[in-house]
């Protein structure tokens, strides 16, 4: 006997054992899959923001208290100051083109001003001689690598320092930039003039994504360049630019480059650049300013150019607009349809492969909706339409008719919808046909029609499996990306006003950021942001579906 | 007014009123009018009718006539067509693909499976009550104004007095006078089945199918059910299929006995189980059968 019941017992056990399994499999998935999406799509509304942000934020939306914003970057501008002023003597001593320009450049003012004295003649000549002497050993110190003779070139023009003839003209600037120079070039290894170069323009680089535009620098066009480092994620990333640089070096040839950091701090030891690093790396609270912020305007705010700044705002409208409207074409048809192949057929050959069909559909990939969204909608149907009421009826206006030959939100819609159409007949299907034949022959005795018995019996009976499908659907419609692609989603654009114009939707624009290349890299947060959004609104949608039809079957089962 | 009336006398007549769609008013004064003048014969009746499931048959050559305001009882076995009677009368097995029938069945003179006959109409003369009760999932007071609804009553005053009428007569009135908003379902199983009973009368039928309307309840329930049935079977025809014979016996003037979907013995129920005169009822209600 004994043996007999343990077989079963154990079969029992392993039973639960796997449904136990497979649960906590699938909640660990969620868990794994979601946690962390989540987590980074919530920095995009958390974060430490620095006055850059605030700034744009005041700038490019409007938003924000300007006098606290105008206050805070005085005292930005004050700290930033001595990096800009030590980044501008290196460059003069680096920069021997600029510094070049410079003494041409005073030399011209001299001739003007020995002209404005009233000057002229053989004094003007001899004067404008020695000026031209001074300059021209000037040129040759910046030229030449050799410090022996770049400290001759540059006493030669010193000599000439109190010579009554250049006191208070533009010459004097000579003899600073020579006193200058003469400094720079006994600190450093002039023979590395063009690699100091070169590891500058990094080093601008880095501070213009760290401060943005330097003071007297144009404002770039784009407005991505026009702010530095808005978030702190984004500081510390820079920062790690600016103060260690990344090359490529072949150690043994024909082995693998080896990629190499080094400190720049080391690389620009004994110049004028050498205090910047340490300065920027202890000061960063007071370069940046960094709060918390809580960004919740995210869900409101557009965004500027390339997505970098800004939020989802018009994308959570074109989610929604196109899962209202797709849901508005499929739930009413999918029903209607439902209805008809429970009610009005029978079992026959047609209603079978009808059916067959629909099932198959369902499980067509959603990219092969989006091409016959394209193919029949865009390219075919709606042109046909909108010549049709344009030219022939005149009912269109000849903008609409444009409009239709274009992606827009319609076509969208209609494609989301049959995507999603054959989840609500399945699911609408099972559900009239699961409701009991009690219902219906209580309606039909009591003398209501077919459409009548339907209507106030069968459908409200009904109800709560064809929320179901109703609530698979709505995550779909609203999910999807492929059956927008070519019919109605645009990565960048204004608030559509019709249904006749494109939109931006979460999905596409999480797609578009991904394959931007850069983009999405540079702003991990904006594309979890807009997938956490997503996520965010199709569960609220669900809920209030699974909601309503919580209710719909309480009342149902009479409480 | 009086083309009403003489249409109701006319059992043989070939236009009954469900043929067409009687003013719910026009119908209730010619009901009136007949209830007054003591109208005694039968409502329903059948000659020679023959029923098929696809090949198979459901009843075979039924010859009988119902009578009017009494209780008809059908009993035999399971399988006899008692229930395929019963639902051929107001043709609730349309619902059923290849169903064909012979031989005619009429009601108030008219045949039912006439082309012509306006169904809605139809059932609503000819109620049904069903084994397991069916309310729908809406309230009590929805429950019973569905009938009356479909027949175009929406003024509200009139529908609070078919409601309470209805409750009175189906003995549920007082036990659900105060939350007529509540929902059908949460009633007890008799309450339920005397729902169903109350939303049938609320299309204010001429005749009334009770498909063994107790099998799904307790004893207590079944009591109070045939009270009602007594109750009722001064106004309307009723006719009602069971698998009691004590139940017959009880509630029943006339008892029907079917076998195989045939009609085997059909007499007064006084008769019938004192004095069956054929063998197999005989064997049947002695509890010889089969
Ligand atoms: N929908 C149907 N299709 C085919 N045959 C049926 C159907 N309903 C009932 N029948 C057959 O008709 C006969 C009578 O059934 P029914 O009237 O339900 O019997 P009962 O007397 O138990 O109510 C049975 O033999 C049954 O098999
Ligand atoms: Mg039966």
């Amino acid at each position: 006997m004994k043996f007999r019941i343990f077989p079963r017992e154990f079969r029992d056990k392993c039973f639960t054992a796997s449904c136990m399994f497979s649960v906590c499999l699938m909640v660990f998935i969620l868990v794994v899959v979601l946690f962390p999406m989540m987590a980074r799509g919530l920095k995009a509304v958390f974060f430490q923001g620095t006055n850059e942000f605030r700034e744009m934020q005041l700038v490019v939306f409007g938003h924000g208290d300007a006098e606290r914003i105008q206050r805070e970057n005085g005292e930005i501008e004050e700290a930033r100051a001595f990096v800009y002023e030590a980044a501008n003597r290196f460059r003069r001593g680096i920069d021997t083109e600029h510094l070049a320009d410079e003494v041409r450049g005073a030399y011209r003012d001299y001739g003007s001003y020995l002209r404005a004295a009233g000057i002229s003649g053989e004094r003007y000549s001899a004067q404008r001689a020695r000026a031209k002497d001074l300059r021209d050993a000037l040129l040759d110190a910046f030229e030449s690598r050799d410090k022996e003779y770049v400290q001759s070139r540059l006493q030669c023009v010193l000599q000439s320092r109190a010579d009554p003839d250049f006191g208070g003209t533009p010459i004097e600037a000579y003899f600073e930039t020579a006193e200058s120079y003469s400094r720079i070039a006994a600190s450093v290894d002039l023979s590395r003039r063009e690699q100091y170069a070169e590891a500058f323009g990094e080093v601008r680089e880095a501070l213009h994504k760290l401060f943005g535009p330097g003071p007297g620098e144009p404002a770039p066009a784009l407005t991505m360049d026009q702010y530095g480092a808005t978030r702190w994620d984004a500081v510390e990333r820079e920062l790690h630019r600016l103060l260690w640089s990344e090359d490529w070096v072949e150690t043994e040839p024909g082995r693998p480059m080896v990629k190499e950091t080094r400190a720049r701090r080391e690389f620009f030891a004994g110049t004028e650049l050498e205090p910047v690093f340490d300065y920027v790396e202890t000061n960063l609270e007071k370069l940046f300013q960094p709060r918390f912020t809580f960004y919740w305007r995210y869900f409101m705010d557009g965004s500027t150019d390339g997505h970098y700044f800004g939020g989802c705002g018009p994308e959570i409208l074109g989610t929604l607009a196109l899962t209202f409207f797709s849901m508005l074409f499929a739930i009413p048809l999918g029903i209607i349809s439902a209805a008809f192949l429970v009610e009005c057929t029978g079992d026959n050959i047609a209603v079978r492969v009808i059916r067959t069909c629909i099932n198959t559909l369902a499980g067509v990939p959603s990219i092969v909706f989006g091409l016959f969204g394209m193919a029949f909608f865009v390219l075919f149907l709606f042109p046909v339409i909108g010549e049709f009421g344009h030219g022939t009826l005149g009912i269109f206006s000849a903008e609409a008719a444009d409009k239709l030959t274009k992606p827009n939100i319609l076509a969208a819609s209609l494609t989301l919808g049959l995507l999603v159409l054959p989840v609500i007949i399945r699911a609408s299907e099972e559900a009239i046909r699961a409701v009991p034949i009690n219902y219906k022959e209580a309606a039909l005795a009591l003398g209501a029609g077919q459409f009548r018995s339907f209507m106030t019996v069968i459908l409200p009976a009904a109800a709560p499996g064809i929320f179901t499908g109703i609530i698979l659907s709505l995550s779909r419609a609203a999910g999807e990306t492929a059956p927008i692609l070519f019919t109605g989603a645009i990565a960048f654009g204004p608030v559509p006003d019709s249904i006749l114009e494109p939109t931006r939707a979460l999905s596409y624009g999480s797609y578009d950021i991904a394959v931007g290349d850069r983009l999405a890299m540079l702003v991990p947060h904006k594309q979890y942001g807009m997938v956490m959004t997503l996520v965010a609104l199709v569960l609220t949608l669900n809920i209030i579906a699974i909601w309503i039809r919580s209710r719909s079957s309480r009342k149902l089962r009479g409480l | 007014m009086t083309e009403y009336q003489s249409q109701e006398l006319s059992l043989d007549g070939a236009d009954a009123s469900f043929l067409r769609r009687p003013a719910r008013a026009v119908e209730n004064a010619a009901r009136d009018t007949t209830a007054e003048s003591g109208e005694a014969g039968s409502v329903i009746r059948s000659k020679d009718f023959t029923l098929f499931y696809g090949k198979t048959i459901g009843v075979k050559d039924i010859t009988m006539d119902i009578y009017a305001r009494t209780v008809t009882a059908i009993i035999g076995p399971s399988g006899c067509g008692k229930s395929t009677f019963l639902r051929s009368i107001n043709r609730m097995n349309d619902l059923i693909p290849n169903i064909r029938t012979e031989g005619f069945l009429t009601v108030n003179g008219q045949n039912v499976y006439d082309k012509r006959v306006n169904l809605v109409n139809l059932r609503q003369q000819v109620g049904m009550v069903f084994q397991k009760p069916n309310p729908f999932a809406k309230s009590i007071y929805d429950n019973v104004a569905y009938g009356p609804r479909l027949q175009g009553v929406h003024s509200r005053s009139e529908l609070d007095s078919i409601v309470e009428e209805c409750l009175h007569s189906a003995f549920l009135w007082d036990e659900v006078k105060d939350d007529l908003r509540k929902s059908a379902l949460a009633l007890s199983g008799g309450q339920q089945q005397r729902l169903c009973i109350a939303r049938a009368l609320a299309t204010q039928p001429r005749a009334l199918l009770m498909d063994e309307p107790c099998s799904a309840l307790d004893p207590i329930a079944t009591a109070r059910i045939e009270e009602l049935i007594a109750q009722l079977r001064n106004r309307y025809t009723i006719v009602i299929v069971t698998h009691n014979m004590q139940q017959a016996a009880r509630v029943s003037e006339h008892t029907a006995f079917f076998c195989l979907g045939e009609l085997i013995e059909y007499d007064l129920t006084s008769r019938f189980f004192t004095n069956p005169s054929n063998k197999q009822t005989e064997d049947y209600i002695t509890g010889r059968f089969g």
